[in-house]
């Protein structure tokens, strides 16, 4: 790209003036510089999980329970007996993620995070697709595919929701955990909620940015930029998603 | 390229919506991935297994980075300026790992 040739070739013609050396408006910079910082709180949540996970010991594996086999309604308890949940040593999160909405009772391990995971990558793909309709100047299609990515974000704030009313339910707080350690269920609705008033906050700026897109806002300046500097912040939150992902329910 | 208009941005290449469409299936594929490695290690508790979600995680984190955020497409001083500080977390995270590491020895 010639941009890029113009860098290396002549500096004094990049940073002489006159024009960004990044190519790249301040708006949209400033957003890299903030999503960096935000990053930086991420990874030092994230960071602090992984420093508490490897004081502990890992779970015993599980011989007990076969995806898709039934559960009863004491399963924490039972779990808690056979020595899979004990304070001593970190739970296996396929034993304490393992419900689904209406299939109440069925040991499905990870299914509902894995659910919550496309539904995020889905609207990760919706916005970037409003992205590129904002550059061709078609305001339907960003019209579209805005609300697609509303709805996306929506859905895992529902999901996640779901999730956290369940684990209450059974019994895990800040300060208490039926599953084992209690820095466990501490770290997890930390870093979780953190993750999730993100996607809150990402969902009311896309809301805002739909709103100005539909009053022709975007239309009038002549550029569909404020699209893209949310867009960035958006796909943030799906990145932030994929190590939360990683880190709670895989490891 | 001389930018003439008030808004300067690098342009992204004619066929963008082919290449998202194949980042979605990539991401798509590699969180599959993920989920059917998980069956098959889940009895295995083994730093090979940590190694490999991290870095699966990583693969799909340079996917959406690099095309979704457009981020292939800029200058490569702007990629320096937000890749180099990522040092400091690698440095973050070998420093807390030691230090969990000797706190696991006391317990």
């Amino acid at each position: 790209m010639s941009n890029t040739a113009t860098l290396t070739t002549d500096s004094k013609q990049t940073w002489g003036g006159g024009k960004s050396p990044l190519s790249i408006s301040y708006g949209k910079l400033m957003m890299w510089i903030f999503l960096l910082s935000d990053a930086f709180t991420f990874s030092s949540l994230l960071v602090a999980y992984g420093f508490v996970r490897f004081t502990f010991t890992s779970s015993l594996p599980n011989a007990i329970v076969k995806p898709f086999s039934h559960l009863s309604h004491s399963f924490t308890e039972e779990m808690q007996k056979a020595g899979m949940f004990v304070t001593e040593r970190w739970p296996s999160p396929e034993l304490v993620f393992n419900h689904f909405p209406f299939l109440h009772g069925l040991h499905l391990p990870l299914m509902f995070v894995s659910l919550m995971t496309f539904i995020l990558i889905g609207s990760s793909v919706t916005m970037v697709l409003a992205v590129e309709a904002g550059h061709r100047m078609a305001k339907k299609e960003v019209e579209r595919y805005m609300i697609w990515t509303i709805i996306g974000g929506a859905a895992f704030l529902g999901c996640q929701a779901w999730e956290w009313t369940n684990l209450i339910m059974d019994g895990a707080s800040l300060q208490s955990n039926p599953f084992g350690p209690t820095a466990f269920a501490a770290l997890f609705f930390i870093v979780t909620g953190f993750h999730g008033t993100h996607v809150l906050s990402g969902v009311i700026l896309n809301i805002i940015i739909y709103i100005n897109v539909v009053n022709d806002t975007y239309e009038k300046r002549g550029h569909y930029e404020m699209v893209e500097k949310v867009g960035l912040y958006w796909h943030f939150v799906d990145l932030v998603w994929v190590f939360v992902f990683t880190f709670f329910y895989l490891i | 390229m001389e930018h003439t208009e008030h808004l300067e941005h690098t342009e992204s290449p004619a066929n963008m919506k082919k290449q998202i469409i194949q980042t979605f299936l990539i991401l798509t594929f590699l969180t599959v991935v993920d989920i059917v490695l998980y069956f098959i290690l889940l009895s295995s508790h083994s730093m090979f297994k940590n190694i490999l979600f991290i870095f699966l995680g990583l693969v799909k984190a340079f996917y959406i980075v690099s095309v979704f955020m457009h981020m292939k497409f800029e200058r490569k001083f702007l990629v320096r300026i937000i890749v180099f500080p990522m040092l400091f977390i690698c440095f973050l995270i070998w420093l807390a790992l030691t230090e969990a590491d000797f706190t696991f020895g006391l317990r």
